[in-house]
């Protein structure tokens, strides 16, 4: 019996652990903070509004940019959803490519993330962060990506409310009027609220609030958000149904201008920017030298690190973000995303002919510079010589000087040029350069136009793409000079053209380029030529061409390429590995259609992007963008 | 760098390798060296010395055993009633000791050195004994062996001659030996469990015997939930398989070894790479759109980590599976089934030792059959006409020229086209006459070896007395890829003790322990990359230089020649688990029938992986180039890989899991009512940590650890609730069975369960289970009017049980109550900041999922109880599911990706299973044959669709991630085709061309859009599962067989093909050309660059390969050495035997393994093993 006893002192014991306590349920997260918590404390508020800057995402060094989605650039690889874009099949249930830097779904995402820190911030109890700046910040964010919707999409609908669970979720759209008040609201809240803080690259300052805003006002003049030039220019938005959607259906236009105009002029005084005090042109080299710092923002040992300046927003880059290793490929990556396959780099978005065709040339007789005409046989047999000095910042062509040659590669290219040609090999065949579809190295990689993007790629040869080398060029999302080409625009619209002339061509002296001379219409197309060549690839053309209602003759005019061959001089052997040399072959120069991706075609649904059908359905008070049925 | 010497391990290893040679050698030498057996006088005549002081009998023969080497035979209770020995003998003779032990009490007769004890009858016996305790010199001597349906022996059965008392039991081996005198006479083997069977003497000398188990029975049992129940009493559906029947599979993984096994229980294995090969199984198919696992309880501690999947297959004494409201008592962890696993325990008696060998190859089932050069190299040629050249009408003309002359330029638009490969290269690839220049590589034959050895050891030793008793073993397993010279490789070494104690008369102990070491090698780069490489690999490249050196990469570095071995670094994962469990059960003295038992586990695991990745080199050549003969290729050695510098990425998790238990259990009787009641309460929890270390900038590979690396990226990672966590679980739960003389049954059973996962007011959930039963055939008017039906039992289920797993992204979605943000990281003026951002909107209310399953079932047997079956229907319904209201939340709200789970969804699961079998014996032949099949259709009830969407669209209404997609109809002919077709594709493309796919327009309205996609009735998961197992015993020889197929699965195909990759052979065999135009296939496509290869379009039916299969999935031939032969080394038994895991298989199309879900075939694809193996036992 003494044994039973101890048997249940042991089951005693043994079940004290038993006890139904539920409090041994009662565990908390390892892995995230509660909001309660985040906004009693500056550094986690903080963090808090980081996360609203990160869907910026990649700025504009998506893998896939949106220059392919204009007569700047078309995208090599096959697959992307490109091409449905730029077909013009793009509908509610066949969307396009859409980078997450504007897609409905992630501004949506980004503009709540921006909502949660306005409405959190006002009460929240902490001192050890600045509140100002931190709601200062949200603000500037959340018009921004507002501006992003609007700019792609029309008015769209404002919320700035926290949905809950199990509410109605039906809204309508917001007309234009309605969503340019609402984000100029904001950036003038952004503005005071930012007065006087810090001004780290990467956060939004109150100049970047303002830089903004004379944006948003240059677009809500525009041509596009006119309903009746629009209408003028289009049947399609006339016959729209909800045009105040679109745009201004009534309302002093001259006010508008004005408006953009003031806004622009704000900024431009607000500060120097990068070598905009010049009289006269620099020279050639110097402006492309002036080019390449621009567009290094500050981020390359090989430029003036000084251009920096001129950026008013910026998407910072380090090689420690290593989210950005990860495919897509962010902007450390730019070089690898971009270069050539001869390089083994994969040619992305690669500049097409009509790019090319729209940096001025040096008439070699006259020393003036000239529109290039591939009907000018002067022009034609030589088309690289004397180009406006910004097209050797931004692309590289056959013969170009480009980085060292990885080492598998150096004995095909011990010159370091850029190979887009078949060179006659004396034996009857040829030499697929190895920077084509032709060539031994990865050819699916190859550029289908025959040239590769130079700009944005640091060309430090201590930064060798696709081996480890990364690059911290950041993405400019509004730089100073566009504050001075939207100063200009206004400035032409307003009639105003000797005040436009004058900022136009600081911007032209930088570059090496006489002053321009024209006016009238010739002055404002010489504008839009310009603004082109000074911002290209910096994700203006797509909207630039809407606004002035041309994207029917930009994109529509389809994708051209060009097809160099030399063959051998008279009594001339071929150098052998292949270096472009003029003495031994004569080079020439073909255009053609390039339709091996994309045959493009306009039309104007294209002025806006389809609100996809999924949403349309979700959202019973929805009504799509002009010809965007279904 | 290699890892620091184990001693352990090495030892091990020369311990196995070792005995592995010393037991061939001897086995050889035994069979050669076969020699007559000891005569029975010479056996009585052998002299031992002993003493023994107030011995039990038992003991006292066990030592006689030993030391005689002799071996008795007998009926336990024969000797029950004997008194203590006391002995003192020096160097006697044996029949002088058997004498003093047994007196007259006993008589014996000696076969061979087998000492069969019978008692000397008294009385009436006497009289009707006619056999001779001496054998007489004319009678006949029959041995033969015992086994059950999976050849394991069987001890201790009856071998009785029909009408006598001479008989004899089987030994340890299920060996027996009888002396027979009349040949007319039947031998009854019983045992209790299974059939009794007679079978005829006649001239036969031996007679080997397949016990068939007797479902009937009245003692077998089932282990279920928290018990075991009487197989005659079970009402749940519940399947079983024995440890034996897996044992025959030379699958490395267990889990491997279940599809075809289990009716009702889909397994598909999806990958076959070395470590990461299990196969996913879900029972009675899916059941929810949550998490869809089955809860694996392994003796008795649910869910505990790494699962079964590692286990030894030895170590497993059997496996039950519960599919119905049998699985309540789980509670909140039970609605997707429950898995239970049982390990072996000792028996008492003398030290079994058992030790296994398995030597096996594997090979992949399928390799995907790729173009060659010249198909490639035609594919390529033809493509660019179709974009380059506008007007299809000057095709055929482009398409000549480019075979003749390689460029085509067209007279209207002035377009050209040059060809890839010009025509001296296409003949080139052809004849093989530049073997650097024009290779025809095959990619695969290039990087893979024909057979892939596998091996594993085990060592198994159990016995124990009557108050202990112990089984322990060890085991090996090395396990090497497809590749030459591979990096990927698993080895495994494990340890299990499983101890018994009998402290005193209440107080039964249990322990056990588990110690396994899984080691997952791989090369630097993934399988996944891999195989994308092997896939991509150009036929028209080198993947190896004709000099063997390797060749150039496809980008990035990659070769897959050298990617798989270890020139790139190398990843070690190794996962180390140390899991016990104790478990005491305490019996009242007081109150019969009451016992309580305290069950408790401690589960270690640390999972560590070190990744180290250095640059390497290849071969490149860049064509111009030549060694100074001028004729040989000029090779440069170059750095290809995208870094320069060595880089480390090591991460260390640590889990610790515990759990308590303790349950109250009383049994009763009262007359014919029998009553089962059961309590118990169960505390669980599971926490993990995890740390994380990268560095790069290694000034040299010298040193592969942290502190070794450069300062200027250092991260450590892993902020993720899947590494980090502190979870908890709280169960009551019981049970209370109730039958009538075994012929009415019912069970309840119940859990009240809470978890951390859960806001505090919806932390709790109940969940009852209610099981019936009638065995029919135990009414009295049934067995008297229904003589042909043997056995006959009706029984029904219906239970409530919870799924808390709930999953979104694989992450579990724990703390979805509260409001909080979750870290992240951006980069703000060029540093990364830590970033916050929301995590779900708060959802105070979710919790479990409900599963509402019925079944109904009927078992029975015939024939004697020769065919048994059982036919089961089942209805199961999940509501509660755990969905996201995407469907009807637009994106404007901002929260369509923070929605929280809510409890909304609902789906239905019905389905039948069936199993027959049958045992039969003809001519010395003796088999059993079983069919199994289970048959499920799901269908989405409710799961927040957008109900503006056709209603042909929905998942509502069909089977769960059933595929969406356009309606195929073939391919444009031509272009008067596509002049003829009157439907609008203007959403679809700019202008169709010949070889383009046609639509079908589903709903009418003249155009090809997103309303013409429908929602199928297939997913990728099979609805249809069967297996067919076979076993025949004939004389020594055993053969075992199992086929197993599946059906109603589709494959969404699309290799990544084109300049960037090489197509399938059946893509260039079935596809639109400008010769051969098709009306069914379209033209190729270069990386989805046509509307029906990729993008919206590209889901279409065209590219849904159906995945029916029939598979010869497992072979076993079993040799049994004869006793004779294995005795005379000592040896109790060997056995020989080889056998094959998936060796055949039946499919439509044989490019890939029917059972993987990879469309792309970038995955490292299942195995076909032939394995040889030995079992000795001593």
């Amino acid at each position: 019996m003494k044994k039973i006893y101890k048997i249940w002192i042991l089951v005693a014991f043994m079940a004290l652990p038993f006890s139904c306590d539920t409090d041994f349920l009662n565990t908390t997260p390892l892995d995230r903070v509660s909001d309660a918590t985040t906004w009693s404390d500056g550094p986690l508020s903080q963090a808090f509004v980081y996360g609203v800057y990160s869907y910026l995402g990649y700025g504009g060094f998506e893998e896939q940019m949106l220059a392919v989605y204009t007569d700047e650039a078309m995208f090599t690889h096959a697959g992307r959803g490109i091409e449905i874009f730029t077909q013009g099949t793009e509908s509610p249930s066949n969307v396009a490519w859409m980078s997450p830097t504007y897609e409905w779904d992630n501004m949506y995402e980004a503009i709540r993330a921006a909502n949660i820190a306005i409405a959190n911030l006002p009460e929240a109890t902490f001192t050890n962060v600045d509140k100002d700046m931190l709601l200062g910040e949200a603000y500037f964010l959340r018009a921004y990506y507002y501006h992003q919707l609007v700019r792609y999409y029309g008015g769209v609908p404002l919320i700035d409310k926290l949905y809950g669970l199990n509410e109605d979720y039906s809204v309508a759209r917001n007309t234009w009027a309605e969503c340019v008040d609402f984000i100029v609201a904001d950036l003038d809240k952004a503005a005071t609220l930012l007065d006087g803080k810090d001004t780290s690259a990467g956060r939004a300052s109150k100049l970047a609030a303002l830089a903004l805003k004379a944006r948003v006002l240059l677009y809500a003049a525009s041509d596009l958000h006119d309903i009746p030039t629009a209408s003028a220019n289009s049947s399609l938005i006339a016959g729209y149904a909800n045009k105040d959607l679109i745009g201004y259906t009534s309302g002093d236009r001259t006010a508008r201008w004005t408006a953009a105009k003031n806004a622009a002029k704000v900024v431009v005084d607000a500060m120097a920017g990068y070598k905009m005090n010049l009289g006269a042109p620099v020279t050639p080299e110097e402006g492309e030298d002036n080019y390449r710092a621009l567009s290094m923002g500050g981020g390359s040992t090989i430029a003036d690190k000084a251009a920096g300046a001129e950026l008013l927003f910026q998407r910072t880059e380090t090689p420690l973000y290593t989210v950005e290793n990860n495919w897509p490929l962010g902007g450390i990556h730019f070089g690898i995303n971009n270069g050539p396959n001869g390089y083994h780099n994969w040619a992305g978005n690669t500049p097409i002919q009509q790019l090319v065709d729209d940096y001025e040339i040096m008439d070699q007789t006259t020393d003036e510079y000239e529109k290039f005409d591939w009907t000018n046989p002067e022009h034609a047999a030589d088309p690289y010589f004397g180009r406006d000095p910004r097209l050797y910042a931004t692309i590289l062509f056959d013969g170009a000087t480009w980085k060292p040659r990885p080492s598998d590669v150096a004995a095909i290219d011990p010159v370091n040029q850029i190979q887009t040609g078949y060179y006659d090999n004396g034996a009857g065949g040829k030499v697929n350069g190895v920077d084509t579809r032709e060539s031994a190295i990865e050819n699916w990689n190859g550029s289908r136009t025959h040239y590769y993007v130079s700009k944005f790629i640091d060309s430090d040869p201590a930064v060798v793409d696709n081996q480890s080398g990364f690059q911290v060029v950041p993405w400019p999302f509004i730089r100073y000079t566009e504050m001075v080409m939207n100063y200009a625009e206004a400035c032409i619209a307003l009639g105003e053209e000797a005040e436009a002339k004058i900022w136009l061509n600081k911007i032209r002296f930088r570059a090496g380029m006489p002053a321009l001379t024209e006016s009238g219409t010739a002055l404002r197309d010489k504008y839009r030529n310009e603004r082109r060549v000074e911002l290209a690839y910096e994700e203006h053309r797509y909207h630039d061409a809407r606004r002035w209602m041309i994207a029917p003759t930009t994109l529509g005019r389809g994708c051209k390429s060009i097809l160099v061959n030399a063959t051998l001089k008279a009594g001339k052997s071929p150098r052998v590995p292949y270096v472009y040399d003029k003495t031994v072959y004569n080079y020439t120069y073909v255009v053609q259609d390039e339709t091996s991706n994309e045959t493009r075609k306009w039309v104007d649904k294209m002025y806006y992007r389809p609100i996809a059908r999924d949403e349309m359905n979700k959202n019973p008070l929805l009504v799509n963008n002009p010809d965007y049925t279904n | 760098m290699k890892n620091k010497p184990n001693p352990i391990r090495n030892a091990l290893l020369f311990f196995m390798k070792i005995t592995l040679i010393h037991m061939l050698i001897t086995c050889v030498s035994i069979m050669m060296g076969y020699a007559v057996d000891s005569s029975g006088q010479e056996v009585l005549e052998r002299k031992l010395t002993m003493q023994t002081e107030n011995a039990d009998v038992k003991t006292v023969l066990a030592e006689i055993e030993r030391k005689a080497d002799v071996k008795f035979t007998y009926r336990p209770r024969i000797i029950k009633d004997l008194e203590k020995v006391n002995l003192d003998v020096k160097e006697a003779p044996l029949y002088d000791v058997l004498a003093q032990v047994f007196g007259s009490t006993l008589g014996y007769e000696v076969i061979g050195k087998q000492i069969v004890l019978k008692a000397v009858p008294a009385g009436e016996a006497e009289d009707e004994d006619d056999t001779p305790v001496i054998t007489p010199n004319f009678a006949i001597n029959v041995v033969g062996r015992i086994v059950d349906e999976s050849s394991q022996p069987i001890p201790g059965v009856n071998v009785l001659v029909k009408g006598t008392t001479n008989g004899t039991t089987s030994d340890a081996d299920g060996r027996y030996a009888l002396s027979v005198v009349d040949q007319n006479s039947f031998l009854v083997f019983s045992f209790i469990g299974y059939t009794t069977q007679e079978i005829e003497v006649g001239n036969k000398t031996t007679i080997d015997v397949i016990l068939v188990q007797d479902i009937q029975s009245l003692q077998e049992v089932v282990v279920v939930g928290y018990g075991e129940q009487k197989k005659v009493t079970v009402t749940g559906s519940v399947v079983a398989v024995n440890g034996a029947d897996l044992v025959k599979s030379p699958a490395i993984d267990l889990s491997n070894s279940f599809a075809g096994r289990l009716a009702g229980v889909v397994a598909v294995q999806t990958s076959g790479e070395p470590g990461n090969d299990a196969s996913t199984i879900r029972i009675r198919g899916v059941n929810t759109i949550g998490n869809q696992e089955p809860l694996i309880v392994i003796d008795g501690i649910p869910g505990r980590e790494g699962g079964l999947n590692r286990l030894s297959p030895q170590d497993v004494e059997s496996i039950s599976v519960l599919k119905d409201a049998s699985a309540a008592i789980y509670g909140s962890r039970a609605a997707n089934g429950v898995i239970l696993v049982t390990t072996k325990r000792g028996k008492s008696g003398v030290p079994q030792v058992s030790y296994d060998f398995n030597q096996g190859w594997a090979q992949p089932t399928r390799i995907p059959p790729m173009s060659s050069a010249p198909q490639y190299a035609a594919i390529m040629n033809e493509i660019p006409i179709y974009k380059g050249i506008s007007n299809p009408s000057e095709w055929d003309d482009a398409w000549a020229a480019i075979q003749q002359s390689g460029t085509y330029t067209s007279p209207t638009t002035n377009q050209t086209v040059n060809a890839n490969y010009t025509p001296l290269d296409v003949q080139k690839f052809a004849d093989g006459s530049d073997p650097w220049g024009h290779p025809d590589t095959d990619w695969f034959k290039d990087a893979f070896k024909t057979w892939s050895p596998q091996q594993r050891h085990n060592l198994q030793i159990a016995g124990g007395s009557e108050s202990i008793r112990y089984l322990a073993s060890i085991g090996y397993v090395n396990q090497d890829a497809y590749y030459k010279n591979s990096a990927t490789f698993y080895k495994q070494y494990n340890f299990r003790l499983n101890l018994d104690m009998k402290i005193n008369k209440y107080i039964n102990a249990q322990v056990g322990m588990l110690a396994r070491e899984e080691q997952r090698n791989f090369p630097t780069e993934s399988a996944g990359e891999i195989f994308r490489m092997l896939m991509r690999g150009r036929p028209t490249e080198p993947e190896v230089w004709p000099n063997g050196l390797p060749g150039p990469d496809i980008e990035n570095g990659q070769n897959p020649y050298v990617i798989t071995t270890s020139a790139t670094g190398y990843e070690k994962n190794p996962t180390d688990y140390l899991q016990s469990n104790f478990k005491v059960d305490i019996t009242q003295p007081w109150i019969d029938g009451l016992k309580l038992t305290l069950l408790g586990s401690v589960d270690k695991t640390i999972d560590q992986d070190k990744i180290w990745e250095t640059p390497w080199y290849l071969y490149t050549w860049d064509k111009i180039s030549y060694e100074p003969d001028g004729v040989t290729p000029k090779l440069q050695k170059v750095l290809r890989s995208t870094f320069t510098d060595a880089r480390l990425t090591q991460w260390t998790r640590n889990k610790l899991n515990t759990n308590m238990t303790a349950m109250l259990s009383y049994d009763k009787t009262f007359g014919d009512h029998v009553f089962g009641i059961l309590a118990g309460v169960t505390k669980e929890k599971a926490t993990a940590d995890h740390v994380e270390a990268y560095r790069k900038d290694y000034i040299s590979t010298a040193i592969d650890q942290p502190f070794f690396g450069g300062s200027t990226q250092l991260i450590n990672g892993g902020n993720d609730n899947r590494y980090t966590y502190n979870r908890t679980r709280l169960g009551i739960y019981g049970r209370v069975t109730y039958n009538y003389q075994e012929k009415y049954l019912a069970e309840f059973l119940w859990r009240r369960d809470g978890s951390s996962f859960f806001h505090e007011d919806h932390r709790f959930g109940f969940f009852p289970g209610f099981l019936v039963g009638w065995n029919i055939s135990n009414e009295d008017f049934f067995a008297a009017n229904v003589p042909f039906i043997n056995r006959l039992k009706l029984r029904a289920s219906y239970g409530t049980m919870g799924s808390d797993q709930v999953y979104y992204n694989d992450v579990l979605q724990e703390y979805s109550y509260l409001s909080s943000y979750l870290p992240g990281s951006y980069p703000i003026n060029n540093n990364v900041v830590t970033t916050l951002i929301e995590g779900v909107v708060a959802n105070e209310n979710f919790t479990w999922e409900r599963a509402k399953n019925s079944n109904i079932g009927l078992d029975g047997s015939i024939l004697q109880n020769r065919l048994d079956f059982t036919f089961e229907y089942f209805f199961n319904k999940r509501d509660q599911m755990l969905i996201q209201k995407t469907g009807s939340t637009p994106t404007s709200t901002g929260i369509a990706n923070r929605l929280p789970p809510v409890n909304l969804g609902e789906m239905e699961n019905k389905g039948f299973e069936f199993t027959l079998g049958y045992n039969g014996e003809a001519g010395g032949f003796v088999y059993r044959i079983g069919v199994n099949a289970g048959y499920n259709k799901n269908k989405v009830v409710y799961m927040d669709e957008t109900t503006a969407n056709p209603e042909y669209q929905w998942q509502t209404g069909h089977p769960y991630e059933a595929y969406l997609a356009y309606q195929s109809d073939g391919a444009f002919l031509d272009q008067a085709a596509i002049d003829n077709e009157e439907l609008d594709y203007s959403e679809v493309t700019t202008t169709l061309l010949p070889g383009d796919m046609r639509f079908v327009d589903y709903n009418n309205d003249g155009k090809i859009n997103a309303d013409d996609r429908v929602r199928m009735d297939k997913s990728d998961v099979p609805n249809f599962n069967y297996g067919i197992t076979m076993s025949f015993q004939f004389k020594n020889f055993d053969l075992a067989i199992l086929f197993q197929g599946a059906a109603g699965a589709l494959l969404p195909f699309g290799t990544e093909s084109g300049d960037i990759g090489n197509y399938l052979e059946y893509s260039h065999d079935n596809r639109w050309t400008i010769d051969n135009p098709s009306s069914t296939d379209p033209r190729l496509a270069i990386r989805g660059d046509t509307y029906y290869t990729g993008g919206n379009f590209g889901a279409n039916t065209y590219f849904l390969y159906n995945k029916n299969y029939l598979r010869l999935k497992n072979v076993e031939l079993g040799y049994n050495v004869p006793m004779q032969v294995s005795k005379k080394i000592g040896l109790n038994g060997i056995r020989l035997y080889v056998n094959g895991l998936n060796l055949i298989t039946w499919d439509k199309y044989k490019m890939f393994d029917p059972e993987t879900d990879n469309g792309a075939l970038s995955y490292y694809p299942q195995a076909r093993v032939i394995n040889t193996g030995i079992r000795l036992t001593f």
